[in-house]
């Protein structure tokens, strides 16, 4: 026999599994499942023409990550895949390095206007977002290749046509991922410089800080929370990012997302692509982890 | 005594026809609890703010013992402000806020530690420098926004509204705390409020200000006893307007009644008169009618109808073995002794 007390215990856990369960689903079917299939497929052995053959286990695409077989069947230390990730992971730091140089002061900036200016100017900050990022980039192609209007553009100083290369480089990618990702940092840090009491800073003035040590002691701490919000947005989409080193990349400047795509694609290995794609949610999911403790113990200290 | 603030013709306008400031003129003393009394919009906090240097004036000087102040940055000014809102830093320690100032001013670290100590123990809180000012309570901040102001040691403090965001009781507080920490520390203070009770408490001269212009600088007694016109008169405490007729020794009122006339003025003035100052009495010398009778524990006040006015205040006070409470509508006696009738004529 439950007493009522029971029962209505019971009845309010039933409510409350109630209430999560289409959420918790939707977090089974569209995040937990496709992440275990693809966690399974990487472990598989692969078709011949794409595809794998379910049953065949191995860790054969995880081993290819570091080793080739050689003639011989021996294993060979191979950097191929390493290089491609070490270009990634530093192209998505100095995205986001760059991206923060040149977000901050335009986010402060958007921060200072009148509220009729500042509603402007931050429509035109989202005025890129109205067009295809496919159409973005071609136009960066253009603007960046041999003849095209930056090449001209040095070629008025001296420098001959073509004798820089800038598109299909590393720098091309960069500049891609740089101009694509920008507004992604400018409007967190926008949202907290203008949550900013302003009147903190002039205290500061107030106690003798002059702009520069206001800015560093002030603002800058108190803008941090958008910062990180920021360099998360910007560096986890370029890391895994695809269709900018593809076209101004030009298969010279690979990044982790082509190299899944290749595997998927033409080189009809999708355990190995599997496997490159964990290891690429694994480094986003330990570079949260190490933020989410950082800011746990920043409270702790607090 | 020296003058600590000398301020010459100060204007500020915030654009074509809105004068916040219409050419001031004040000296402030040095060691000297001045305090700017006005409504909201009086142009009190801009002054302050211009004495800062948070705002640039239209036109005029500001002299900070002797040297101008007016196109000096606000961290290059010798005077510290306590804000409204306290504006701590939420991101730093109470030590950290207390020891900003000093540690712009590159100040070695031990010395920061001890005037930190010795700030926190002149705000009667010891023990809470560890921690965080969003930690704190509001009387607590208060305290902690006057330690980080005082730290540094500036020549001159701006109080901004200081204790307004507090209650009653914390503020009575505070209002002796300000008095003893501006005598321990020997700088000049300068308070802006729109609470003339609070003026009157802790000032030792107030300029009362309206409308950009400065009506009267004086110490409390002598504002509160000899406004200068009836604005003064009718922010200041509580003041009964009555318009009359100076006839030589005499002032005759809209309904022919008469009162004695201490001096010279002529023709149509006003008559000031505190409701405490004059009392309800059998021989006195003006007819009234009781209008209204409100009980507030310590006093009585009465409204009264007067020479064809109503809303005469007549404050009276509750002793023991007192007389009934007058009823609504009953004739009464007013005694309004000469010295209590202030003439203005404007």
């Amino acid at each position: 026999m439950s007493t009522p007390r029971q029962l209505a215990e019971r009845r309010q856990l039933l409510r409350r599994l109630g209430l999560i369960a289409p959420g918790m689903a939707m977090l089974a079917v569209f995040l937990v499942a496709p992440l275990a299939i693809m966690l399974l497929v990487s472990f598989l052995q692969p078709g011949e023409y794409g595809g794998v053959k379910w049953g065949e286990y191995s860790a054969e695409a995880y081993i290819s990550f570091f080793y080739e077989r050689d003639f011989d069947d021996n294993l060979v230390f191979n950097t191929d895949y390493l290089g491609i990730f070490q270009r990634s992971f530093w192209l998505a730091v100095a995205t986001t390095v760059g991206c923060l140089l040149i977000g901050f002061p335009t986010a402060l900036y958007l921060a200072l206007q009148s509220e009729k200016k500042r509603n402007l100017l931050l429509f035109l900050v989202t005025v890129p977002f109205w067009t295809n990022l496919l159409v973005r980039v071609y136009a960066w192609m253009l603007l960046l290749r041999n003849g095209g209007l930056v090449d001209g553009a040095l070629g008025v100083f001296g420098v001959p046509e073509g004798s820089v290369g800038l598109l299909y480089s590393s720098g091309a990618v960069m500049i891609g991922l740089l101009y694509s990702f920008l507004p992604f940092m400018v409007l967190p840090i926008y949202t907290s410089l203008e949550k900013l009491d302003w009147r903190l800073v002039e205290a500061a003035f107030d106690l003798g800080a002059n702009r520069w040590q206001a800015l560093k002691r002030v603002i800058l701490p108190l803008a941090l929370p958008g910062m990180l919000a920021g360099a998360t947005l910007v560096f986890i989409p370029a890391l895994g990012n695809y269709i900018i080193p593809e076209l101004l990349g030009g298969g010279k400047a690979l990044m982790i997302g082509n190299l899944v795509q290749l595997q998927f694609g033409s080189g009809h290995n999708w355990p190995l692509g599997a496997a490159l794609a964990f290891s690429l949610f694994s480094l986003v999911l330990l570079a949260l982890l190490f933020n989410g403790l950082r800011q746990r113990g920043q409270e702790v200290r607090a | 005594m020296s003058s600590a603030i000398s301020i010459e013709t100060l204007s500020m306008e915030f654009g074509p026809g809105m004068k916040a400031l219409d050419e001031v003129s004040l000296e402030i003393r040095d060691n000297e609890f001045f305090t700017l009394l006005g409504p909201s919009g009086c142009g009190k906090t801009t002054l302050l703010r211009l004495i800062a240097g948070f705002e640039q004036p239209s036109a005029g000087v500001i002299r900070l013992y002797g040297e101008p102040m007016q196109d000096l940055p606000p961290f290059r000014r010798p005077v510290n402000t306590v804000f409204q809102s306290y504006a701590l830093f939420p991101h730093m320690t109470v030590a950290q806020n207390i020891g900003f100032g000093l540690e712009m001013q590159g100040k070695p670290k031990a010395e920061i530690a001890a005037t930190v100590e010795r700030m926190l123990a002149l705000v009667k809180l010891p023990d809470v420098g560890g921690r965080r000012a969003d930690q704190l309570s509001g009387g607590q901040q208060q305290r902690i926004a006057l330690a980080r102001a005082l730290a540094s040691r500036p020549k001159v403090l701006l109080l901004d509204e200081s204790l307004s965001a507090l209650d009653m009781k914390l503020r009575k507080e505070m209002q002796i705390e300000l008095k003893r920490l501006q005598a321990e520390t020997g700088i000049t203070f300068i308070f802006v409020t729109h609470d003339q009770e609070e003026a009157l408490t802790m000032s030792d001269r107030i300029a009362v200000m309206s409308k950009g212009r400065i009506l009267q600088v004086g110490t409390p007694s002598e504002i509160y006893e000899n406004p200068a016109n009836r604005t003064v008169a009718d922010f200041i405490g509580e003041t009964n307007f009555l318009e009359a007729q100076a006839i030589g020794e005499q002032l005759q009122l809209a309904d022919g009644q008469t009162l004695p006339s201490h001096c010279s003025a002529q023709g149509a003035v006003t008559l000031a008169i505190r409701p405490e100052r004059v009392a309800l009495s059998e021989s006195g010398n003006l007819a009234g009618e009781v209008e209204e009778v409100v009980y507030i524990g310590t006093d009585t006040l009465y409204l009264l109808r007067v020479a064809g006015q109503s809303g005469f205040r007549v404050r009276e006070q509750n002793g023991c073995g007192v007389r009934p409470l007058l009823q609504r509508g009953a004739p009464v006696r007013l005694e309004v002794p000469a010295a209590a009738i202030r003439v203005l004529s404007e």
